[in-house]
């Protein structure tokens, strides 16, 4: 009997009856928040790092020894001392409201993301903050509120630039979350569940990047220009709208902002490793090796990520209609060919 | 077709606004003002206003002596520094009526096709960050490295070299040049060749710049637009071609020219020159004679007879020529400047109008202006 196992019977002892009571969901809450803040800063310290070996450049290597450990905790002192300036021409609570709106959707998403499955005595405890019958449905729904974040401070910040930023993240929103929707209801549609526990265990046995790769491209294209990351980064194209929506944003005010973009990039990065790259179960051949499922949730998330930023180092932006042109006209035909092609061997393993 | 100054009208429509892109602006290598008229992401009108920095270089030189004209000739355009340095010194050298020996006029050459390496270099570099490639402006840049430490090993400095003299040229080659030379060149040509087939197989890349700010040869001519910008249009316009100066009609060079005149062509001219220009700073290396570098007696002040000259070179960026009249004394009577840049800044507003907002920083740094010299 591992030291696992006594941990998970005296656990089980312990909150025995009321497995998930209130207070052990706050607790989990605020462990999964901060394990995602955390996950959001390595992807800060990763991008530094791996994109400046792209670029080959070192990235940060001052602050806190010679791999620059310390450089974000130096960049959050310095956001902290600067001041906070509201523009004159600024609608105040939307400027002020729009970061916080930007992160909260974060937060919101985490709410259902498991991250793994225990089965005890017969009992499964899906380790997450909120199990729901209809997660994707939920995390579609809140991811959808992060665009009003953004809107909100291209309409809020009085600048031309911050509108038009604004303007674009419109059209890239209602052309891309048709597809990504699309693509997500074709993985529910073969997991014969909306529930994300369900949907991961349904791969147990074929990851849905093999079942439907046609859908995992879509996925991976729709998620990249949700998250606004390049080649979608029109949002905020330095040379042409300078910091786009976020260009009289100033201080910590900024930095949350900025943070919120990395947190979304982490949930995307994790929703992508759970509903196409199998979740916490392990590689097809080898099995899972015996490592705990969350050790594979997390090596799947990072492994998502460094591909976000190498596409980052590799790409060049594309224009905002050709955007919409590569939604409208290419995605979401070839998400409804995906629906249909999933429908069909959904139908054939049932 | 002609052009008129374009005077920016204010907006009519509600769906119209005015957008000022600059003084400052991240897509600017100095500043000017770019004001536009758009409707939605589409450019309806545009003008550039310039003048930001000005500096009354031509001014300035009147009142210098011909030597001390030489360091400030440097600061027109840094990336064009060793053009503007040559062409300068070429013109007071007709006046005094020399020829650079033939050492230096090698050296000339050499330092020149180096210095259009770099500015090119930079220039595809910053044109890069603009269609959002910033891994390419990175690369560009750690290229341009090498080519940089090359002119610094002859001339001395980094950026403003201060190289040519009347009659000669500063300092000799230093020892073990060529073979330091011929490596960083070599590796130089194969980067540039890889990054090309990266620009030219990318369909991002492509999509962003196939057909975009197409300027047509007749255009070009009217606007007075010389250099890559042109030769990217189909005209075979190279004054290292037409008027050999230097050595250049010793050597063996051809004239890029590409035909389609858009944003695509004008950097793939510049990436191409740069291999021209390898082969050129290769052939010189080989036949670049011994002897004195520098004429042995010069007078201690340089007083030429009174006459004017327009001297004229092939810049990085274009043609840029230098007209100095003398009535004999230390000092040029008049000095006039006709940049490359002001051109390529000029052909700028009529190359907008009807594109969208996220093209016009590919078109303007697709033409490689420099602020400096439009504002000299």
């Amino acid at each position: 009997m591992g030291v696992i196992d006594i941990i998970m019977d005296s656990l089980v002892f312990i909150f025995a009856g009321n497995p998930f009571a209130p207070w052990i969901r706050g607790i989990l809450g605020g462990l999964v928040i901060g394990g995602v803040f955390g996950g959001a800063l390595v992807m800060v310290y990763l991008e530094r790092k791996f994109l400046g070996d792209i670029q080959s450049r070192i990235g940060p290597n001052r602050v806190g020894g010679r791999f620059g450990l310390l450089q974000l905790i130096a960049d959050a002192i310095k956001l902290f001392t600067k001041e906070d300036i509201i523009p004159a021409r600024a609608d105040k609570w939307l400027f002020i409201g729009a970061p916080i709106v930007a992160l909260t959707s974060g937060f919101l998403m985490v709410a259902v993301l498991p991250f793994d499955l225990l089965v005890i005595k017969g009992n499964e405890y899906a380790i997450a903050v909120s199990r729901m019958d209809i997660s994707i449905l939920y995390l579609e729904a809140v991811s959808g509120l992060a665009v009003f974040g953004l809107f909100m401070a291209g309409w809020g910040s009085g600048s031309k630039y911050s509108m038009l930023a604004g303007f674009r993240n419109i059209a890239k929103m209602i052309g891309y979350e048709v597809p990504l929707g699309v693509s997500i209801i074709s993985v529910a549609v073969m997991a014969h569940s909306l529930d994300i526990v369900e949907i991961v265990e349904a791969q147990s046995s074929i990851w849905f990047i093999i079942a439907q790769p046609l859908g995992f491209v879509i996925f991976g294209i729709a998620l990249l220009a949700d998250l606004g990351r390049i080649p979608f980064d029109q949002t905020e194209a330095e040379e042409e709208l300078i910091a786009g929506w976020a260009t009289e944003y100033s201080g910590m005010r900024w930095g949350l902002a900025f943070f919120a973009e990395y947190f979304h990039a982490v949930v995307g990065a994790l929703i992508v490793s759970l509903i196409f790259l199998g979740g916490w179960n392990g590689l097809p051949i080898i099995g899972n090796l015996g490592l705990p499922g969350v050790i594979w949730v997390l090596f799947k998330t990072i492994m998502v990520i460094m591909i976000f930023i190498w596409i980052r180092g590799a790409l060049p932006r594309l224009r905002i209609d050709q955007v919409s042109d590569l939604g409208w006209k290419v995605l979401l035909p070839l998400a409804l060919l995906n629906l249909v092609w999933a429908t069909i061997i959904g139908l054939m393993w049932a | 077709m002609t052009h008129k100054a374009t005077q920016i009208t204010s907006p009519t429509k509600p769906s119209e606004i005015l957008l000022h892109l600059g003084p400052q602006h991240p897509l600017q290598p100095g500043p000017f003002l770019l004001d536009l008229k758009i409707e939605g992401e589409t450019i309806k009108e545009a003008e550039l206003k310039i003048g930001y920095i000005h500096k009354g270089m031509e001014k300035v030189f009147e009142d210098r002596t011909y030597i001390q004209i030489l360091p400030l000739a440097d600061r027109i355009c840094y990336l064009a520094s060793n053009s503007n340095n040559d062409v300068y010194c070429r013109g007071v050298e007709e006046l005094l009526g020399i020829e650079p020996t033939e050492r230096a006029k090698y050296l000339r050459v050499i330092t020149n096709e180096l210095c259009r390496i770099q500015s090119h270099l930079l220039g595809i570099g910053e044109y890069t960050t603009d269609v959002g490639f910033l891994t390419m402006f990175l690369y560009m840049i750690r290229e341009r490295e090498g080519v940089v430490s090359l002119l610094e090993a002859i001339t001395g400095s980094r950026l403003n070299h201060n190289y040519a003299r009347f009659g000669g040229v500063a300092n000799d080659l230093p020892p073990g040049y060529k073979e330091m030379a011929l490596k960083t060149l070599g590796e130089l040509k194969k980067l540039v060749k890889s990054h090309d087939e990266m620009m030219s197989s990318d369909s991002i890349y492509l999509s962003r710049t196939k057909g975009v700010g197409v300027l047509t040869a007749k255009q070009a001519g009217e606007l007075g637009v010389a250099g890559p910008p042109l030769r990217a249009s189909g005209v075979e316009y190279d004054l290292r071609r037409m008027e050999p100066y230097l050595v250049y009609n010793e050597l063996d060079f051809k004239v890029i020219t590409q035909t389609d005149g858009d944003v695509f062509s004008r950097v793939k001219v510049r990436l191409l020159e740069i291999l021209e220009s390898i082969y050129i700073i290769e052939q010189c290396l080989d036949q670049i004679p011994s002897g004195p570098y520098k004429q042995d007696v010069m007078p201690y002040i340089t007083r030429p007879k009174s006459g004017e000259v327009y001297s004229r070179i092939e810049d990085p960026r274009g043609e840029m020529g230098m007209y100095i009249i003398s009535d004999g004394s230390d000092k040029p009577y008049r000095f006039r400047i006709r940049g490359p840049a002001f051109a390529t800044a000029q052909a700028l507003p009529p190359l907008l109008i009807g594109s969208y907002v996220a093209d016009v920083a590919a078109i303007a740094a697709s033409m490689d202006s420099c602020t400096s010299e439009v504002d000299r």
